[in-house]
């Protein structure tokens, strides 16, 4: 190993340092990369786009890559954060500050009912239950047409202004405050992530994913590890979910499509399932592939397709994951 | 250290790009942000509003533009989705600094665009059907809507098809809000003429097997069998009723017969099926600006003519730049005025949008497809009546939510 390594470093002298200064401090590294990603990426909705789906994915990867439970049904956890949202202002006129913390509780209660019945189960079973029961969640939202819009999609998520303590009124509809208030809030999840995977429950987590039996014998409760993981996985998710309502003024239907759960999916693999930014990574490269490549062909996802393929079959961690590894040998 | 400066670089690099986006928008072009599924279910009609929408801007670009001021189209691929047509539409609006928005396939992403598009008071034509937009609720001062809507369309099929085929239908109605405002429309505008409902099957959308209702439509016994779906569903549906025998003794019909899924489909499938729409190529039989339309569509795009919904996309545009035109201008305030104003005839015959929510009003066709493609492949339909424009057929002001 240290055979392969001397060249790389020569080569790329300061980068192996940068790489173990972005993962001793992930947290930091995360907010730094939140202010700079507006002026990396062509537009603010995109940007914000990308957080909020970053967000969603990193609290599947909370259960899919620290947990290793992959689970089919996250859509349901992120629609359940984004109806609580658009319903708390669509309907309610709630302020932001409430409206925001609406969704994350909504999320892990949607992830409750969802995780008691789901952590019992394992490998390809915990991901049909877990589909079958965003499913139920998908026609619920469907059919509940007074409170959701149905299949029409919740309208009037408005938040024209925010009210920040001293007086201060800002402009809902500027892209700047908009992406401000969902990178707060995201980078504050981040942080709290990021605590629990450093706590006694995190390792848990981890023994659970390497040696279930082994992790059993020590006296761990599987499923109660289990299901709050899945809770906080929903939290993470659900606050995705509206600050994405929060975003787009609107909550389609869709959002709890099984596409949408797919998505998770694809972007915790594409970005890498084992680091922490990964998720992140895989929802700025994905989305922003999107808008490049749409732009000219209407035939992108066959680009897209092509891309995660590559992911798959030659960079098993990642874009984020293969990356910080070259850069740390 | 190396990260802070690192990222003061990249910074520094990014920030001046944003800033001349900008400086371009306000004497530059007339931009029209066009939204519109390119992929996805409705590709096909997509695609055909694009080269229609094109047509328009061509026409205004030859005929001089506003005071030299060219029109320019930014076409985004909105995927059917809403939540990514809100996204489309707001880099629309934020970057690209469009002044109009035009487009929208499906109810549910035009009703995105139109929330996204009227807290931000720019002027949005919507070309899809829908009865939603024009309720209070939805609806804002700067929402213009060219299409027909479901109470429009299916009031004027109905009013056709039961004095001639018969009081007694059945509905198969894909499950989502088209399908039940169109139901709807069916209902309101038969109960007067003495309809019967003998049932109102749903089917989920996107289904493929259809073997399970016929024998129970069948058993019904209906004059009228009503498919209130869309798209390739009502392809589908169309061909197995004939495949199960239904059209022996049961009338077809649609609220909507796209021109689109009828070419899929098929001359024999389709045959003698009754429906409505906005538009058919035929139009210009009798009506010269349809011709003036489709001559100019054949030779901008090689011969082909257009379909309706693609129509839609010529209607939808070619309404914004008149009224820049005639506002002297493309300050939002003063095109709507002028939108409010037109009474024009482009391409079906007279419209003009109606006050309290500028819904068009204009006349529904009622067609029915026949298999003899005697005036070549693209001669799928007759016209078998015409409805309007008249404002009795839309449904009130105030019972849409508007102060009269």
């Amino acid at each position: 190993m240290s055979g392969t390594a001397a060249p790389t470093r020569a080569r790329l002298p300061g980068l192996a340092p940068l790489a173990e200064w972005g993962m001793r401090h992930r947290v930091f590294g995360t907010w730094l990369a939140l202010a700079a990603l507006p002026l990396l990426l062509p537009s603010t909705a995109l940007a914000t786009s990308v957080v909020a789906y970053g967000l969603y994915a990193l609290g599947f990867n909370l259960l899919f890559g620290w947990g290793g439970l992959l689970s089919f049904g996250h859509a349901a956890l992120l629609g359940g954060g984004a109806y609580a949202t658009g319903i708390a202002i669509a309907h309610y006129g709630a302020p932001w500050w409430a409206a925001i913390g609406v969704a994350p509780v909504a999320g892990a209660g949607v992830a409750f009912l969802m995780g008691v019945l789901a952590v019992r189960t394992r490998g390809i079973y915990f991901a049909m239950v877990t589909l079958a029961l965003s499913q139920c969640a998908y026609h619920v939202a469907y059919q509940a047409v007074g409170w959701t819009g149905g299949e029409n999609g919740l309208r009037g998520v408005n938040l024209r202004e925010v009210a920040l303590p001293f007086g201060m009124v800002l402009d809902g509809l500027d892209p700047r405050v908009r992406y401000g208030l969902v990178a707060v809030a995201a980078g504050l999840a981040v942080a709290a992530v990021s605590r629990v995977l450093d706590s006694p429950f995190g390792a848990a987590l981890a023994a659970l994913r390497e040696n279930e039996a082994r992790a059993r014998a020590c006296g761990y409760d599987v499923r109660a590890v289990r299901l709050l993981a899945f809770v906080l996985s929903g939290a993470v998710c659900g606050l995705a979910g509206g600050l994405l309502a929060i975003h787009l003024s609107v909550v389609p239907v869709e959002t709890m499509h099984y596409a949408t759960s797919g998505l998770a999916v694809m972007l915790a693999i594409l970005g890498g399932m084992h680091s922490f930014f990964g998720p992140f990574a895989g929802a700025a490269a994905f989305l922003l592939l999107e808008s490049a490549v749409a732009r000219w062909t209407e035939h992108w996802p066959l680009v897209a397709g092509t891309v995660f393929m590559l992911c798959v079959l030659f960079f098993r961690e990642g874009i984020w994951g293969t990356l910080v590894g070259w850069l740390r040998r | 250290m190396i990260a802070t400066r690192r990222a003061t670089l990249l910074a520094a690099a990014a920030l001046p790009l944003p800033a001349l986006v900008r400086a371009q928008g306000t004497e530059g072009p007339i931009r029209i942000g066009f939204p519109t599924p390119l992929t996805g279910a409705f590709g096909t009609e997509a695609q055909d509003q694009v080269r229609a929408a094109e047509v328009a801007v061509a026409e205004f670009n030859e005929s001089g533009g506003l005071g030299g001021r060219r029109a320019e189209l930014l076409v985004r691929d909105d995927r059917l989705n809403p939540g990514e047509a809100a996204t489309r539409t707001l880099e629309l609006i934020e970057r690209d600094r469009v002044d109009f928005l035009v487009g929208g396939l499906s109810a549910a992403v035009q009703l995105a665009i139109n929330n996204v598009a009227k807290e931000r008071k720019v002027l949005f034509n919507s070309i899809s059907q829908s009865d939603a937009i024009n309720e209070a609720r939805d609806w804002g001062p700067t929402t213009f809507h060219e299409a027909l809507n479901p109470h429009m369309t299916a009031g004027a099929v109905a009013r056709h098809a039961l004095p001639r085929f018969g009081k007694r239908w059945a509905f198969l109605t894909a499950d989502y809000a088209y399908g039940h405002e169109m139901v709807r429309g069916f209902q309101r505008a038969g109960q007067p003429l003495g309809m019967e409902t003998l049932a109102d099957i749903r089917h989920p959308t996107g289904a493929t097997d259809y073997s399970t209702f016929l024998p129970r439509i069948a058993g019904l016994r209906p004059d009228v069998l009503c498919l209130c779906n869309f798209g390739r569903d009502q392809q589908i549906a169309v061909k197995q009723a004939g495949d199960f025998g239904l059209k022996r003794n049961v009338k077809l019909v649609a609220p909507v017969l796209l021109y689109t899924a009828r070419l899929a489909g098929g001359g024999p499938a389709f045959e003698g099926v009754v429906g409505g729409t906005s538009y058919y190529w035929r139009l210009e039989e009798t009506v010269p600006s349809a011709r003036a339309f489709n001559d100019r569509f054949r030779r901008q795009h090689g011969n082909r003519v257009p379909s309706d919904y693609g129509a839609l996309g010529y209607g939808g545009v070619r309404t914004v730049l008149e009224a820049a035109k005639a506002a002297g201008g493309t300050d939002t305030a003063k095109v709507v005025e002028a939108m409010r104003a037109l009474r024009y005839d482009y391409y079906k015959g007279p419209q003009y949008y109606r006050g309290c929510d500028h819904q068009s009003v204009q006349s529904v066709l009622v067609i029915e497809a026949k298999a003899n493609t005697a005036r070549g492949e693209a001669d799928v339909f007759d016209i078998v009546a015409q409805e309007g424009p008249e404002e009795r057929f839309l449904r009130s002001c105030e019972e849409l939510g508007h102060k009269a």
